[in-house]
């Protein structure tokens, strides 16, 4: 603006002099003569002077203008400046900004990604490591009571009441997904006082799919008995059916190997499954017919003539699509030689079914064993069918809803079972008696699962069983039955010398049994 | 004849074995964790309580139904794909 300025204000004074010289040429040129043109030229320099009187005014107030516009221009640009670096910093911040949000972005994909659960899993079973020790099992309280309304035997008889506690820890010890140990403990206070026993322990290889080894102790996988339905918290009644009691038609276990596995042949839940397996065999307390069996163990020591082959087949025809429930039809058998060459033989066959509330089950067993010196063989026959119905969907009317609640946890039970054989050993019933104070025999003694009534010991024993549980979990039953003992006469009782006694009159008993059983 | 069988059971269990460590190998896809779980939450209500209660998945740990899950496929001789649903289903519902 400066340069400007002085540029309009030269031209203005080089104006003026060539203006001012021209004149003085012209009026040497004309003199004096002409007045009259004087007088309008000095009118016109007059004018001249005024207009560059205003045109100074105006670029006066023209610089005074510029003034003020350089100044605005200077506040605009320091403005600007500061704008520039504000954006500048906006600009970092945010890119700042932006890269946050891309990891919260970036985090909250992860976070809102379901995890499958598996995963979880197999994270936290690495956490905890790849071996695997595990404690399961279950406990159970009980309180028996029995009356004992008459002799067996020329037994003593007493009505007897007791408790007793059992206690039967499982470990289960899983060193790969291809190997497992079990182990069971049976420890508790029963009618001889506090007792420990082991009931399996074996070490199971998954071979394959369709092939699992089993060696060891383990229960006998004849039925569906000993092996699955034993168990206290799995067992719907305290007792054990009679075929399966203290006049056992199979022995309850076996030392030996197993081969088993089962597969699917039709559609889903249409499966097969079968059991193979070998082992010291059965072995009995005497060489008497009606004598008990007795444990693999004493059978390792006592039993000298081959071991035993058992096998049991299992079917399970009905379809889930069916909807119609799901049921098992099983046959099985055991054999193997008890003493010198003689054969023990069994077969039976079972079945089970369930759905929704219904469950429904049964056994029949057969046993033939050779005896020696000509004694006919010592045939056995044992059955049950057990059936129970769970409450659930069942409410009484014009009761509370609280009882309604109560209701829909029981569960009925009513059992037949029943056990034919020629002959009971009479030291068997004498094994199983209890001895009192000053060595004075009390009767027949009931222990953890039997309820010690005499007529258990009848050749030909009946039971009706009425049961009614309280499921306060899955696992957690409060259990109650009652014993209606109904033997047949017939039979007789065999001493150690072989000397028979005929059954004669066996009495009609009643018990009941109150147990707390928890499944862990 | 025994000394037959005894081979028989030795070969096997040595190829099982190999079988099972490379069973523990293999990892499953998303698709075939839910696939397993739908059947063992189908499954779960029929085979268990068959014959006892079916225990909630919530009562265990992930952990310990592996263990407990092969002590079921022995004694019921479960078929393999169906015990390894019920597991799935099992630990997943946890």
């Amino acid at each position: 603006m400066r340069t400007i300025r002085f540029l309009v204000i030269t031209g203005m004074i080089m104006s003026l002099a060539i203006f001012t010289e021209a004149s003085r040429v012209l009026a040497q040129d004309l003199g004096a003569s002409d007045a009259a043109t004087l007088k309008e030229i000095q009118r016109e320099m007059r004018e001249m002077r005024a207009e560059r009187k205003r045109d100074r005014e105006l670029i006066q107030k023209l610089e005074a203008k510029v003034d003020g516009l350089e100044k605005g221009s200077a506040k605009t640009q320091a403005t600007t400046e500061q704008l520039k670096t504000t954006d500048e910093k906006l600009q970092a911040t945010t890119a700042a900004l932006q890269q946050t949000t891309a990891q919260v972005k970036t985090l909250q994909a992860k976070v809102d990604q379901p995890i499958p659960a598996p995963d979880f899993s197999e994270a936290f079973n690495r956490y905890l490591g790849s071996h695997t020790f595990e404690i399961t099992g279950a406990a159970a309280g009980n309180f028996i009571y029995d009356q004992q309304s008459g002799a067996l035997n020329d037994l003593h008889h007493a009505s007897q009441n007791s408790f007793f506690f059992d206690w039967e820890p499982m470990i289960l010890y899983r060193p790969a997904d291809w190997i497992l140990f079990e182990g069971v403990f049976d420890a508790g206070f029963g009618s001889t006082g506090t007792g420990m026993d082991l009931s399996i322990a074996d070490f199971q290889l998954f071979l394959n799919k369709y092939m699992t080894l089993v060696a060891g102790l383990y229960d006998q996988p004849f039925g569906d008995w000993y092996e699955n339905q034993s168990p206290m918290w799995v067992n719907r009644f305290i007792t054990a059916p009679l075929p399966f009691g203290n006049e056992a038609i199979v022995p309850p276990s076996e030392l030996g190997l197993q081969l088993r596995g089962g597969m699917q042949w039709g559609t889903l839940g249409q499966d097969f499954d079968y059991t193979v397996w070998g082992g010291n065999g059965p072995n009995f307390s005497e060489a008497v017919p009606g004598a008990a069996l007795s444990g693999p163990t004493s059978a390792a020591s006592a039993q000298s003539n081959g071991k035993s082959i058992g096998a049991r087949l299992r079917i399970y025809p009905l379809p889930l699509e069916w909807e119609m429930g799901r049921l098992e039809l099983g046959a099985s058998t055991y054999n193997g030689k008890w003493m010198n060459g003689n054969w023990f033989n069994s077969w039976g066959v079972d079945f089970n079914y369930f759905k929704d509330n219904l469950q429904a089950r049964g056994e029949w067993i057969e046993s033939y064993r050779q005896m020696p010196n000509g004694v006919p063989t010592d045939h056995r026959e044992g059955w049950y069918v057990q059936a129970g119905y769970f409450l659930n969907d069942v409410n009484a009317p014009f009761v509370p809803r609280q009882v309604n609640d109560y209701i829909h946890r029981l569960e009925p039970l009513i059992r037949y079972s029943g056990v034919n054989q020629h002959a009971v050993a009479t030291d068997d019933i004498v094994a199983a008696t209890g001895v009192g104070l000053g060595g004075t025999q009390i009767g027949l003694v009931p222990d953890f699962g039997i309820n010690g009534s005499p007529a258990l010991y009848a050749p030909h024993s009946r039971e009706v069983a009425l049961g009614l549980d309280y499921w306060i979990a899955p696992s957690i039953v409060w259990q109650n039955e009652f014993d209606i003992e109904l033997p047949h006469a017939g039979g007789v009782f065999v001493s150690s010398t072989g000397a028979q006694t005929p059954a004669g009159a066996i009495p009609n008993d009643r018990a009941f049994l109150s147990q707390f059983t928890i499944g862990f | 004849m025994k000394k037959q069988v005894a081979a028989f059971l030795l070969m096997t269990a040595t190829l099982g074995s190999v079988g099972g460590l490379a069973r523990a190998d293999q990892q499953m896809t998303p698709a075939e964790h839910r696939r397993l779980f739908l059947k063992g939450a189908e499954l779960w209500p029929v085979y268990c309580n068959q014959c006892h209660n079916a225990r909630p998945p919530s009562e265990k740990a992930p952990v310990e139904w592996n263990a407990i899950i092969m002590h079921m496929r022995t004694l019921g001789n479960i078929p393999p794909d169906d015990a390894q649903a019920l597991l799935e289903y099992l630990k997943s519902g946890h």
